[in-house]
C-alpha cells in the first residue's frame, strides 16, 4: 500500500496541534486538530473511513447522544474491538476529524476497527458524505434552544435529508415513539424501529414542553394514547394513516431502583441493568442495545457491555466537594430539563438543588426556554427544596422560579461558580445529595472548579475515552 | 360595590403558538393579578370557534412556520369578527412575533405567499433575507408611563414589519433590530393593543408593561375608559433579573442580523 502523503502530512500536523494545545489547556485539544488537518486534506474523513473493518456508527438527535454514543462505544470496547469515538462532545464535523487523526498512525490509517461518533443534528448531512456510516442512531427532536438549531422542523427536515443520502447497505435505528423522528423515516429501506411499550413512568399527558403536536404528514392533530416523556409516546394522526409502528426492539418492562441505576426488559426478552438513571436514560439504553444487536453483538455480549458502562462529564456524574456529594444532571433544553428534574424529584432525595443556566452560544443565547420548564415541580416537591440559582442568567432563573410559586427564601442567586458550589455544599441537609443542574457552558464552568479543587479529573484526561 | 367578575385573560392558540416561553407572559399577567387579590383566570382559545368576547386581554405569541400558516387561516376564518369587536370595546391586546404580524394586513413569507392577517392594524410584513438575533432595549413610547422606560427582551425573527403613517411604534430600539432594522421603531402600541417581536419571556422581566396590559383589561372589564390603579408589588427580584438584561443587551451594542440559513 503507497502512502498518501497529503492525508499522512494532515494527520501529521493535526496530532501536532493536539499535543500543543493539551500542552496550552487550550480546552483540551479535543477540535483544534481537527481544524488543522482538515486545512492540509480536506478528505481525511473519506480516506480514513474505508479502512475502518467495523464501519461507521453516528448517533445523533437532541438529547442523549453523549450517553448513548459511551453506550455503544464502551459496550464494542468490552468486545475486545478497538473503537474510535469522540466521547467528549466535540460533535462537529471538525471534532470527528479530530477524533480520527488521533486515533491514525503515522501514515494515516486508522488503529482501530469500527467508529461511534455523536454527531450534532445539523451535521449529519454533511456528516454522513463524508463517513458513509454503516448504521445512523435517531435518538429524538426535542425543542432545542432555537436560536441556535433554528425552529424543529427545519432540524427534523435536514436529518430526514441526511438519512436520504444513506448508502443502500446503511441501516437507520431510530426510536419512533418520537412522531417528527418517525416522520422522517417513513420508508427508509433499512429502519429498526425501537420504542417503549412499557406500563411504567407514564405522564398523565403531554407537558407544555411537547412540541409534536400535529402530525408530520397531513399536519392534522395527532391523539397520544400514552406518553413516556416529552413528545414521545404512543399516538396516531386523527386524519389520516400516519402513526405510531411497532418496533423491532422495544423496551416492556422498566424498573428504577435508584437515581442512577435502571433494570429493563425488552421484547426480544434481555434483561438490562444499567447504572444510568431516568426514564430518559431507558431510551439511551434501548437506543444503544438495538444498535449492537443490529451490528451483530449477542445477546450476552451487548448486555454486559451496556452493564459496565458508567456515565461521565456532567450527566448523572457524582462528585464530592466540600465534603458534599454533588450529583450533576446537565440539561439543554425544556425536555431536558424537564427529565432531569422529574429524575431528581421522584428518583433522588436532594434537599439542594444548584441550578445554573448560561447563555453563551453553546446553550443558546436566548433562555425564554427557562418559562417552558416544569419548574413548578420545585414549588410542589415535599421536601422543600432549597435552590442556588447561578451562571449568566441566575436572575432570570429566581424570576422564573418566583413565578413558579417557590418561596423566595428558598432561593439563592449566586452568579459566581465557586461560590455557588460552597453555598450549595453548605445548605440543606449535609447527609444529602446537592442535585446540579446547569446548562453545557454552565457544566463546563463548574467543573472547572471541581477540577481546581481535585474533585475531578480535566475531561480530555477522563479514562473513560477511547 | 358590586362583585366583579374574574379578569379574562384569552390565551390564543396555546399549543401551537407557544415556542418562545410565551407562557411566561400568561404567567406574568395571572400571578401579578393575584397578587393583588384580584381573581384572574386564564381561557385557552384553540382552533376554531371561541368564546372571545369575555376576554378582557387577549395574548397570542408565535409558533412554527407550520403552525403559523394553519393558525392564521383559522384566526381570519373563526376569530376575525369577534376579536375586531372586542378591539372595539377597549379589551387589551398582546401579541408577540407571528401574532404581531397576524394584527397587520400580511404576511408575506420566504417564499413569495401572501398570508392575509386580520387587518386590525395598517401594518405589513414580510421575510427578510436575514435574521435579528439577540438581547434587545426598548425606550418605550412615553404615553405608556412606564417606570423604568426600558423595555427588555429577545429577538429572534426573520420578518421585516413596516408600521402605516399613523401609527407610532411601542418603542424605539437602543439595542438590536426592532421592527425591520431600518426606522429604529420596535413593536406597535395603538390604544390597547401592543404588538411586539420580543420575547424572554417578554412580561416576566418587565413588570411595568405587565401592569399597563393589567390596568386597561380592568378599564375594560368594569367598563371604564381611564386606566385601572393598580397597588404597588415587590419587584426586587423583577427589576434585578430586568438590570441584569440590560447590562447583557448593552454588550451587543451595534450588532448586525444575520444570514439566514438554507
Amino acid at each position: 500500500m503507497s502512502t498518501d502523503l497529503r492525508l499522512t502530512a494532515a494527520v501529521a500536523a493535526g496530532k501536532a496541534a493536539a499535543a500543543t494545545s493539551r500542552l496550552l489547556r487550550r480546552g483540551g485539544g479535543t477540535t483544534i486538530p481537527g481544524d488543522v488537518a482538515l486545512a492540509l486534506d480536506r478528505g481525511v474523513l473519506r480516506k480514513l473511513s474505508p479502512a475502518l473493518p467495523g464501519g461507521i456508527v453516528l448517533v445523533t438527535g437532541t438529547n442523549g447522544k453523549t450517553t448513548t454514543t459511551g453506550l455503544i462505544a464502551g459496550a464494542l470496547q468490552r468486545n475486545g474491538e478497538r473503537v474510535l469515538t469522540n466521547s467528549s462532545g466535540a460533535n462537529l464535523v471538525f471534532g470527528l476529524v479530530a477524533a480520527a487523526v488521533a486515533d491514525a498512525d503515522l501514515r494515516g490509517r486508522p488503529r482501530s476497527q469500527t467508529a461511534v461518533f455523536e454527531v450534532d443534528e445539523l451535521h449529519l448531512d454533511r456528516a454522513v458524505i463524508e463517513t458513509r456510516p454503516r448504521l445512523v442512531v435517531v435518538l429524538n427532536l426535542l425543542r432545542d434552544q432555537l436560536d441556535r438549531s433554528g425552529e424543529l422542523e427545519t432540524t427534523a427536515g435536514r436529518i430526514g435529508d441526511a438519512l436520504r443520502k444513506l448508502p443502500d447497505s446503511a441501516q437507520v435505528v431510530a426510536n419512533v415513539d418520537d412522531p417528527l423522528v418517525a416522520g422522517q423515516c417513513r420508508g427508509l429501506p433499512n429502519l429498526v424501529p425501537i420504542g417503549v411499550d412499557a406500563g411504567e413512568f407514564l405522564l398523565p399527558g403531554l407537558p407544555h414542553a411537547a412540541d409534536a403536536r400535529a402530525c408530520p404528514v397531513c399536519n392534522a392533530p395527532l391523539r397520544f394514547s400514552r406518553v413516556v416523556l416529552a413528545h414521545c409516546g404512543t399516538y396516531s394522526c386523527t386524519a389520516c394513516d400516519f402513526g405510531r409502528v411497532q418496533p423491532a426492539f422495544a423496551l416492556t418492562h422498566i424498573d428504577a431502583p435508584r437515581i442512577d441505576a435502571l433494570s429493563l426488559e425488552v421484547s426480544d426478552g434481555a434483561h438490562i441493568d444499567a447504572a444510568v438513571g431516568g426514564v430518559y436514560n431507558a431510551y439511551n439504553v434501548l437506543a444503544a442495545y438495538a444498535t449492537l444487536r443490529t451490528m451483530g453483538i449477542s445477546q450476552a455480549a451487548a448486555t454486559a457491555g451496556i452493564a459496565r458502562f458508567h456515565p461521565r462529564f456532567g450527566r448523572q456524574e457524582t462528585l464530592t466537594l466540600h465534603g458534599r456529594t454533588m450529583r450533576f444532571l446537565l440539561a439543554k433544553n425544556p425536555a431536558g430539563f424537564d427529565e432531569v428534574l422529574r429524575t431528581a424529584d421522584e428518583l433522588g432525595a436532594a434537599t439542594t438543588y444548584l441550578i445554573a443556566v448560561n447563555d453563551r452560544v453553546a446553550d443558546g443565547r436566548d433562555v425564554s426556554w427557562l418559562w417552558d420548564v416544569d419548574f413548578e415541580r420545585l414549588a410542589r416537591s415535599d421536601r422543600e427544596p432549597h435552590i442556588v440559582v447561578a451562571g449568566t442568567r441566575a436572575h432570570d432563573l429566581a424570576l422564573r422560579l418566583k413565578y413558579a410559586g417557590v418561596p423566595q427564601e428558598r432561593v439563592t442567586v449566586e452568579t459566581d461558580p465557586e461560590r455557588a458550589l460552597q453555598l450549595a455544599a453548605s445548605t440543606g441537609d449535609a447527609q444529602t445529595e446537592v442535585a446540579v443542574l446547569p446548562t453545557y457552558t454552565a457544566m463546563l464552568d463548574l467543573r472547572a472548579v471541581a477540577e481546581r479543587a481535585g474533585a475531578v479529573a480535566a475531561f480530555w484526561q477522563d479514562p473513560g475515552r477511547a | 360595590m358590586t362583585t366583579t367578575r374574574p379578569l379574562r385573560i384569552g390565551h390564543l392558540y396555546p399549543e401551537a403558538m407557544n415556542i418562545y416561553g410565551d407562557i411566561g407572559n400568561v404567567r406574568a399577567m395571572q400571578r401579578r393579578a393575584q397578587w393583588r387579590g384580584i381573581d384572574a383566570e386564564v381561557v385557552p382559545i384553540e382552533a376554531g370557534r371561541a368564546d372571545i368576547a369575555s376576554c378582557d386581554i387577549l395574548f397570542m405569541g408565535g409558533g412554527q412556520d407550520r403552525d403559523q400558516s394553519r393558525i392564521f387561516r383559522d384566526f381570519t376564518e373563526y376569530k376575525r369578527e369577534d376579536v375586531t369587536r372586542a378591539v372595539g370595546e377597549g379589551a387589551a391586546i398582546l401579541a408577540v412575533c407571528g401574532g404581531y404580524q397576524l394584527l397587520g394586513h400580511v404576511y408575506v413569507d420566504a417564499d413569495g405567499n401572501e398570508l392575509e392577517g386580520l387587518g386590525l392594524l395598517d401594518l405589513r410584513s414580510s421575510a427578510g433575507h436575514d435574521r435579528w438575533i439577540g438581547n434587545v432595549v426598548v425606550e418605550a413610547d412615553p404615553s405608556l408611563g412606564l417606570r423604568p422606560t426600558t423595555l427588555v427582551g429577545f429577538e429572534n425573527h426573520g420578518g421585516r414589519t413596516y408600521l402605516g403613517a399613523g401609527l407610532r411604534p411601542l418603542g424605539r430600539v437602543r439595542v438590536g433590530g426592532g421592527n425591520n432594522g431600518d426606522d429604529g421603531g420596535e413593536g406597535v402600541l395603538a390604544g390597547r393593543l401592543i404588538g411586539t417581536y420580543l420575547h424572554g419571556s417578554l412580561l416576566p422581566k418587565n413588570p411595568a408593561l405587565t401592569d399597563w396590559l393589567l390596568s386597561a383589561g380592568i378599564a375594560h372589564r368594569d367598563g371604564r375608559a381611564e386606566l385601572a390603579e393598580l397597588p404597588e408589588l415587590d419587584d426586587d427580584v423583577e427589576m434585578a433579573a430586568h438590570r441584569r438584561a440590560v447590562e447583557l443587551a448593552m454588550a451587543e451594542r451595534g450588532r448586525a442580523p444575520v444570514p439566514r440559513r438554507r
